[in-house]
């Protein structure tokens, strides 16, 4: 192209410089100093922050929630990877091997959820489990299972494995088109030569589909995990603010609360350094455990 | 080809998890929609029933006595003026990562790529003394800057995909025929990206409709919430004053524009969300 080097920086400058000045002022300046404050005492106005060097970790150890919101995430983490991907892999193959007509309608239905606000989410399924009027508890009763009809959101021991189904059922339609994309690019030929051979479709599954679309399902249990270290807090924060007595309080909810509610802006912050290296390592740990040698036919 | 009674058979179990999943997903939704239709003695009497009139009495009470209107307005303007500062900042961008060659562009869009990664809740801390210093806290406007930053990996990430498929001697020609580099992005490379351009922007209005956390922490007066927020309020006061068809109706004005936008949209956003999905 006829230009000189002068006017191609300038362009250049044009085009990444306001831009990065903006990213680095609302993304990066934020996540560096918040690794800063983490080493103050700080309840919000600038004249009473004290350097307490790593007084808020020590804190953390020591702090008898912490374990708990830990646990809560991780169990969060592993039963959503598990019913997400048992549901979106079932309905995946079922839309794309097994020839039916109406495939596309449930498509388009299962991926909603997807888009929908976390907040109605949230509320719509609080309301499903409302003890009196829900349709959780109203289901038990039409089916005589009284006894099992509990104040499902206010039970220290139901609240948190009750927030997995709608996070199941708000993330399904991702996961399901992923693995569908997959699926699509594998040679038809592979499925016939197997018939050929006598293979069932347990076997063709086992053999052909999964070893195919082990990158994508590579990709989603990553996203998945990340979505959910990063992202399971709203939906607790709708649905049951962390409690009952803290039975739900997952690491972002309590971050918030130690830092948004009660002003420790700095244990808040060591809270959010914890958040960034467990999501870091266990982003590597799941890479590492799902290594495959690429399966090419 | 021989079919056995078994596969026909098969074929018509394979439907009914099929149609109990749609049934799960469809049912709330539009339990949801009658709901609002209900006075809240219906709603006790008979909650998951048809409605026995369709009165518009709850959709009056949230717009005027919950203060929706004020709510919707803000998160309209949150949410356009939001998608246009992405456009504006992510664009030019883009095209000079994907197209122009210089020292560090790969370092630059990994770093761009790898906030799409991290968690931001340990950002909003410093985040919202930062807004208050430069006084855009509890300010919707200081929302829309946050926002339009937040969505800028994922908006980069997806219009780099779509200009990498614009032939390159269409820019050429249009640089021998004398048009700079400036006329090069607006006049040839942005109206060629457009389909790229409508997908990111589909994208983040959705995104910004419907978020809620930050909203939470850098909004504080009633008169600044956007929907997500006035939507929250109204169902932790429903605890106490039972006022379910008010949050139903707020609950509806929240996501028909996005069953609307889905409507239209639905292969679009699909696809972006994959697309952004596989690279996060």
């Amino acid at each position: 192209m006829v230009q000189s080097k002068k006017q191609k920086y300038t362009f250049l400058a044009f085009c990444l410089v306001p831009t990065f000045i903006m990213f680095a002022i609302f993304t990066l300046y934020p996540l560096f100093s918040g690794l800063y404050y983490s080493f103050f005492d700080w309840s919000g106005s600038s004249s009473n922050r004290e350097f307490i060097g790593f007084a808020n970790y020590i804190k953390l150890f020591k702090d008898t929630i912490i374990p708990d919101t830990i646990i809560h995430d991780y169990f969060l983490v592993v039963t959503k990877i598990i019913g997400i991907m048992v549901l979106a892999m079932f309905f995946a193959v079922a839309l794309t091997q097994l020839k039916i007509k109406e495939a596309p309608f449930y498509r388009i239905v299962f991926f909603f959820p997807n888009i929908m606000s976390v907040v109605v989410i949230g509320i719509l399924w609080t309301f499903i489990y409302n003890p009196s009027l829900g349709l959780v508890n109203s289901g038990l009763e039409f089916l005589g299972l009284e006894e099992w009809v509990k104040p499902w959101l206010g039970d220290e021991k139901w609240a948190l494995p009750s927030i997995i189904l709608p996070a199941v059922w708000a993330g399904i339609g991702l996961f399901m088109l992923m693995l569908m994309g997959g699926i699509a690019n594998i040679s038809k030929s592979y499925y016939e030569a197997a018939r050929i051979d006598g293979a069932s479709e347990w076997q063709q599954f086992w053999k052909i589909t999964l070893p195919l679309v082990w990158p994508q399902v590579k990709v989603s249990i990553l996203y998945i995990v990340i979505t959910t270290l990063n992202g399971s807090f709203i939906l607790v924060q709708v649905m049951t603010g962390g409690g009952p007595n803290n039975s739900t309080h997952v690491m972002g909810s309590y971050l918030y609360q130690q830092a948004f509610k009660q002003y420790n802006f700095g244990y808040g912050a060591t809270i959010g350094v914890m958040i960034l290296v467990l999501s870091l390592i266990t982003v590597l740990f799941f890479q590492f455990l799902m290594r495959r040698e690429k399966v090419e036919y | 080809m021989r079919r056995s009674v078994g596969e026909i058979m098969g074929r018509t179990g394979i439907r009914i998890p099929l149609i109990l999943w749609t049934i799960a997903v469809l049912y709330p939704i539009f339990w949801m929609f009658l709901g609002s239709f209900k006075s809240n003695a219906e709603i006790y009497r008979n909650p998951w029933g048809w409605p026995e009139t369709f009165n518009f009495a709850n959709f009056t009470q949230a717009w005027s006595n919950y203060n929706i209107d004020t709510s919707v307005f803000n998160s309209l303007i949150v949410t356009l003026l939001g998608a246009i500062l992405t456009l504006v900042l992510a664009t030019p961008t883009a095209y000079a990562i994907e197209r122009i060659n210089f020292r560090g562009s790969k370092v630059l869009f990994t770093v761009f790529i790898s906030a799409m990664m991290i968690p931001m809740v340990l950002g909003w801390i410093p985040l919202f003394f930062l807004l208050d210093d430069l006084n855009l806290l509890d300010n919707i406007f200081g929302l829309v800057i946050v926002y339009a930053v937040s969505q800028l990996p994922f908006s980069i990430f997806v219009l780099t995909s779509f200009m990498s498929t614009i032939p390159k001697s269409l820019e050429e020609s249009a640089a021998i025929d004398g048009l700079s580099p400036y006329g090069i992005l607006f006049k040839i490379v942005t109206p060629l990206s457009m389909s790229g351009i409508i997908t990111v922007t589909i994208m983040n209005c959705i995104q910004f409709w419907n978020e809620y956390f930050m909203a939470l922490i850098f909004l504080q007066t009633k008169t600044n919430y956007t929907l997500a927020l006035a939507i929250d309020y109204i169902s932790n006061e429903a605890q106490y004053t039972n006022a379910w068809g008010t949050l139903f109706a707020s609950l509806v004005i929240a996501i028909v524009p996005v069953i609307f936008l889905y409507g239209i949209f639905q292969r679009r956003i699909a696809k972006g969300m994959t697309e952004g999905a596989i690279k996060g």
